[in-house]
C-alpha cells in the first residue's frame, strides 16, 4: 500500500514508487521464451460480419443480414450466410467473428439435438436460446477469452414474439426494432421511425420493405457491406431463411459530390 | 460404485451439468457451504474463500487499471476510500477516533462511514484504505477470533488477532489489497493496539494514526499526549486530533467516531460534527476554530459585529 | 527494435467491462421503503433501449438496484436470487433483509480482484419492520442508510436528497424541528422530481421510471391510493408488501 500523505491508501503500483525502495533493484531477466509470452487467445475479430437488422411486426420478427465476411478491408467471402435457424421457431444473426459464429452455430445445433433426443415434447423458444447465448458469452468474457460477436436472437413461441441482442460482454437487451454494428448508427434510427408503435399492425410486405431500404442505405455508406443479404423471417409456422437478394444500386448521383464520385480536387 | 460411473459418464444428467458448468463457467457455485445460512461465509470455517482472478498475465495491473482513480481519474469502478484513523493507548485504556468521509475520487461518496469496526465486545479494528478490504477481513477476523475462544476457553490477545490479520493479508501481498488498520482492545497484558497493513506491516505501539490526515492529527496527538491523561482528556485529545484533520484535509470530515476501551471492554463515546466542533465545540463550550481564539486580539482580526 | 529497446509481443488488452449508464435510488421510510430506478440502456451516445428494468424484487420485503455494467448487473441479480432460494428450501423462510445485505457483501467481495462493475442498493423491511436501505461499492463495502442514489446521475441526485431527506443546509422554523422520517407521499414526490430533474440534465437518465414501494406488514396503502400504474407484487398480502409504480420519463 502506498503510504505517501496524498496518494494514500491506493494500491502500490509496482511500476513507480516515489521512495523507491521496493519492487526491490533487480537486473532485467533475459526473456526465455518471447513464444509462449506471445501466445494469446483471439482477442480481436480477423473474419467479420458486418449490421444485422431486426424488427417486430405484425405475425412475428424479421431479420437480415448481408452475405459478406471481410477479412480486414478486403472483401474476402461474398457469399457465406450470417443468419443461422436453431430449432423451429428460432433464428439468429451474427456480425463480428465468424469463426467464433461458426463455433456458436455448433454449440446450438448440439443443443438442439439434445433437446430433441429428450423426447420429452418441449423444444427451445428464443427466449431460452437466448439465455443460453447470453450466459455463454458472459462466461467467456469472465475467462478474458470472449466470443466476438453481437448476435440478434429473434423468434415466436406460444403466440409471443421475442427479439433480443447480447454481445460478447453477455451485455443484453430487448426492443422491437434491433441493429448491431454500423448498423446501430445508420439504420437503426430508420427502423425506430417505421415500427415503434406500429409492431402490431405492420404487415409481412412492408416490413420487407422497411429492411429491404434499411440494407440499401447501409450499404451506401457502410464500407464493410455487400448489395447482396437475405431475410428470415419467423412466425408461428416456422423459420424461412430467404435465398440471397441482390439490391440494384445506382451510383449516378455520386458524380456530383466532392470527395464521393470520381473528383480529386 | 453410483458415483463413479456418474463422475465419469458422458451421458445422462450427471454429465449435462458437468458438461454445462464447463460451457458456462461455474464452478464455485453449487458448494455445500453455500446452502446454508451463513450468507456464504459457511465455507470459510474451513478456510479462505477461493477468489476468482482475472486470467490475464499480470492480475494486479488488470485491477489497478479498472480501480485506480488516482492513477487515472477516468477509471470506471472507483472503489470507496477511508481516511483518517487515530488510536492512542493510555493510562485509562486504549482512544479510538476517526473521520466518517469517503471518497470515490474526488466525489465525497459517503460522510457517515463507521470506520470504527466492532470485532467483537474488547476489540476494535480502525478502516483506512480500502473501505470493503477492512470491512470484509475484519469480520473474518471476528469469526476466527469467535472460533479461538471456543477452542481456548479464553479470549484472543489483541497480539495474537492482530497477527492472524497481518499473516492473513500477507499471503494476498501484490494483489492489490489495501488496508491499513488499527487493531485495538484490553486483554491480560492490559490496554493494546497494533497497527496491521496490507503489506503484512505489523507493529505494536502506543500511539497511531493512519490515512491522508495523519500527519494532522499526529501534529495535535503528539503535542497533546502523555501517559497519565484523565479518560476525559485523553478523549477530547481524540477528537481535536481527527477535527483537525477533518479541518486541514480535504479527504477527511464530516463526522468524528469516538470510542474508548477499558478492562470491561470498548464503549461508544459519541459522534461529533466536525463543522460544529469547529464552531461550537463538543458541549457548546467553545468552538476549535482558530478565528475564534484569535477574535479581537489584533487589527486584522476586529470583533464580530452582531 | 531499432529504437534500443526489448521487442515486446504486441497485445492488446480486452476490456470486459462497459458502461452502461442509468440512475437508481432508495429512500427509507419509517415502515416503508422506496426504490426507483429509470429503464434507459445505454453505451456511449447510443440507446440501446428505452425499457431495461434495473430494479428486482428479491422477495416481499427487499427490492434490489444495480446498476453500472448491465452485463454484470443482470448476471450478480441472477446469482443473487438464486442464494435466496436455496435459502428458502434449506429454511423455509425468506431471507431477513440484514443477511442479504451481508450475503451481497461476501458475494461481490468474492470477485475483489476481479470486480463487479456494479453499483448495489438494497431496500426493504427489517426484522423490526423499519425501512431499511443498504448501499454497496464495487467490492462489498456496505452501510445502512436513510436515502442514498447511485450511478450516473449520482453526483446529481444526493445532493439533492441530502437537502430533501437529511435536511442540510435548512434551518427548522423557530421552535420546531425537523421529521425524522417523512410520509411516503412526499417521498414519491421527492423521487419523481430527482428523476425528472435527472432526465433534464443528464444524457444517459430518462424514457421510464420503476418505483418499487416496499411496505411494512400491517400497513395501509394510504399513500399511493390514487396513483395510476401501481401494480402489486407480493406473493401474500399477509405479510410485508411490494408494489411497483410505473412512470414514463422524456425520451430525448
Amino acid at each position: 500500500m502506498d503510504h505517501f500523505p496524498t496518494n494514500w491508501g491506493r494500491p502500490r503500483n509496482d511500476a513507480h514508487d516515489a521512495f523507491n525502495t521496493y519492487p526491490l533493484h533487480q537486473r532485467p531477466a533475459p526473456h526465455t521464451d518471447t513464444f509462449a509470452e506471445g501466445v494469446q487467445r483471439t482477442q480481436q475479430p480477423i473474419v467479420t460480419g458486418t449490421s444485422v437488422l431486426a424488427i417486430k411486426y405484425k405475425d412475428g420478427i424479421m431479420m437480415t443480414a448481408d452475405t459478406l465476411a471481410s477479412y480486414g478491408s478486403l472483401a474476402r467471402f461474398k457469399s457465406i450466410q450470417r443468419l443461422h435457424a436453431v430449432g423451429e421457431s428460432t433464428v439468429i444473426g451474427a456480425s463480428g467473428d465468424m469463426s467464433d459464429f461458426q463455433y456458436l452455430q455448433g454449440l446450438l445445433d448440439g443443443l438442439v439435438t439434445d433437446e430433441f433426443t429428450a423426447g420429452d415434447g418441449d423444444a427451445l423458444g428464443p427466449a431460452e436460446v437466448h439465455e443460453y447465448l447470453a450466459r455463454v458469452l458472459y462466461a467467456r468474457r469472465s475467462k478474458m477469452n470472449p466470443l466476438w460477436n453481437s448476435l440478434l436472437v429473434g423468434g415466436v413461441k406460444d403466440g409471443e414474439s421475442f427479439l433480443a441482442y447480447v454481445d460478447l460482454l453477455g451485455t443484453t437487451y430487448t426492443a422491437s426494432t434491433l441493429a448491431t454494428g454500423y448498423g446501430a448508427y445508420i439504420a437503426l434510427p430508420l427502423l425506430r421511425q417505421a415500427v415503434e408503435g406500429r409492431e402490431a399492425t405492420l404487415g409481412a410486405d412492408e416490413a420487407r420493405r422497411i429492411l429491404t431500404e434499411s440494407m440499401r442505405v447501409l450499404f451506401y455508406r457502410d464500407a464493410r457491406s455487400l448489395n447482396k443479404f437475405q431475410i428470415a423471417t419467423v412466425t408461428a409456422a416456422g423459420v424461412d431463411i430467404s435465398e440471397p437478394i441482390v439490391l440494384d444500386t445506382a451510383w449516378g448521383f455520386a458524380e456530383g459530390i466532392r470527395g464521393y464520385g470520381g473528383q480529386t480536387q | 460404485m453410483n458415483s463413479l460411473t456418474e463422475r465419469f459418464a458422458t451421458t445422462g444428467y450427471a454429465a449435462e451439468l458437468k458438461r454445462a458448468k464447463d460451457v458456462l463457467g461455474e464452478e464455485e457455485d453449487g458448494l455445500d457451504p453455500m446452502w446454508g445460512s451463513q450468507a456464504g461465509f459457511g465455507n470459510l470455517a474451513s478456510g479462505v474463500v477461493k477468489f476468482n482472478i482475472p486470467t490475464v498475465p499480470d492480475p494486479s495491473a488488470f485491477l489497478r487499471m479498472h480501480t485506480d482513480d488516482f492513477a487515472d481519474p477516468s477509471c470506471r469502478i472507483k472503489i470507496k476510500h477511508g481516511t483518517t484513523t487515530l488510536a492512542f493507548r493510555f493510562q485509562g485504556g486504549v482512544i479510538v477516533a476517526v473521520d466518517s468521509r469517503a471518497t470515490a475520487g474526488s466525489y465525497v461518496a459517503s460522510g457517515t462511514v463507521k470506520k470504527v469496526i466492532e470485532i467483537n465486545p474488547y476489540l476494535l479494528g480502525t478502516m483506512a484504505g480500502g473501505a470493503a478490504d477492512c470491512q470484509y477481513w475484519e469480520t473474518y477476523l471476528g469469526m476466527q477470533c469467535r472460533l479461538h475462544e471456543l477452542r481456548n476457553r479464553e479470549r484472543i490477545s489483541v497480539a495474537a488477532a492482530s497477527k492472524y490479520l497481518s499473516n492473513l493479508v500477507y499471503s494476498y501481498k501484490g494483489m492489490g489489497l489495501s488496508m491499513g488498520t488499527m487493531i485495538c482492545g484490553w486483554d491480560k497484558t492490559g490496554p493494546a493496539v497494533f497497527y496491521v497493513d496490507s503489506d503484512g506491516t505489523r507493529l505494536k505501539g502506543d500511539l497511531f494514526s493512519v490515512g491522508s490526515g495523519s500527519t494532522f492529527a499526529y501534529g495535535v496527538l503528539d503535542q497533546g499526549y502523555r501517559w497519565d491523561l484523565t479518560d476525559e482528556e485523553a478523549q477530547e485529545l481524540g477528537r481535536r486530533s481527527i477535527y483537525a484533520a477533518g479541518h486541514r484535509d480535504a479527504f477527511s470530515g464530516n463526522t468524528i467516531n469516538l470510542f474508548h476501551v477499558k478492562e470491561d471492554g470498548w464503549k461508544f463515546i459519541g459522534n461529533y460534527d466536525v463543522s460544529k466542533m469547529h464552531y461550537d465545540g463538543p458541549d457548546n463550550t467553545g468552538g476549535y476554530a482558530y478565528e475564534l481564539r484569535v477574535e479581537g486580539k489584533s487589527s486584522a482580526n476586529p470583533p464580530v459585529t452582531q | 527494435m531499432p529504437d534500443g529497446s526489448f521487442a515486446h509481443p504486441q497485445e492488446r488488452q480486452f476490456n470486459p467491462y462497459s458502461e452502461n449508464g442509468g440512475t437508481i435510488l432508495a429512500i427509507a421510510g419509517a415502515d416503508f421503503t422506496v426504490v426507483a430506478g429509470d429503464t434507459r440502456q445505454s453505451e456511449g451516445y447510443s440507446i440501446q433501449t428505452r425499457y431495461a428494468p434495473k430494479v428486482f424484487k428479491l422477495t416481499d420485503r427487499a427490492v434490489l438496484a444495480v446498476n453500472g455494467f448491465a452485463a454484470d448487473g443482470n448476471m450478480f441479480v441472477k446469482k443473487v436470487k438464486q442464494r435466496l432460494e436455496w435459502y428458502r428450501h434449506a429454511h423455509a423462510k425468506d431471507m431477513p433483509l440484514r443477511a442479504i445485505a451481508r450475503l451481497i457483501q461476501t458475494m461481490l467481495y468474492a470477485q475483489r480482484f476481479f470486480p463487479y462493475y456494479v453499483y448495489n442498493i438494497l431496500g426493504g423491511i427489517e426484522e423490526d419492520g423499519s425501512g431499511a436501505v443498504y448501499s454497496f461499492d464495487p467490492v462489498g463495502s456496505y452501510e445502512r442508510e436513510a436515502c442514498r442514489a447511485a450511478g450516473a446521475a449520482q453526483a446529481l441526485v444526493q445532493p439533492f436528497l441530502d437537502n430533501q431527506i437529511y435536511f442540510k443546509n435548512q434551518q427548522p422554523p423557530a421552535g420546531s424541528s425537523h421529521p425524522v422520517h417523512l410520509p411516503l407521499p412526499d417521498v414519491l414526490s421527492i423521487v419523481i422530481d430527482s428523476f425528472t430533474g435527472a432526465t433534464e440534465r443528464h444524457i444517459e437518465v430518462g424514457d421510464g421510471l420503476e418505483i418499487f414501494v416496499i411496505l411494512a406488514k400491517g400497513r395501509s396503502t394510504q399513500g399511493f391510493d390514487g396513483r395510476s400504474g401501481v401494480q402489486e407484487l407480493s406473493t401474500t398480502p399477509e405479510g410485508d408488501r411490494v408494489f411497483v409504480i410505473r412512470r414514463e420519463l422524456k425520451k430525448d
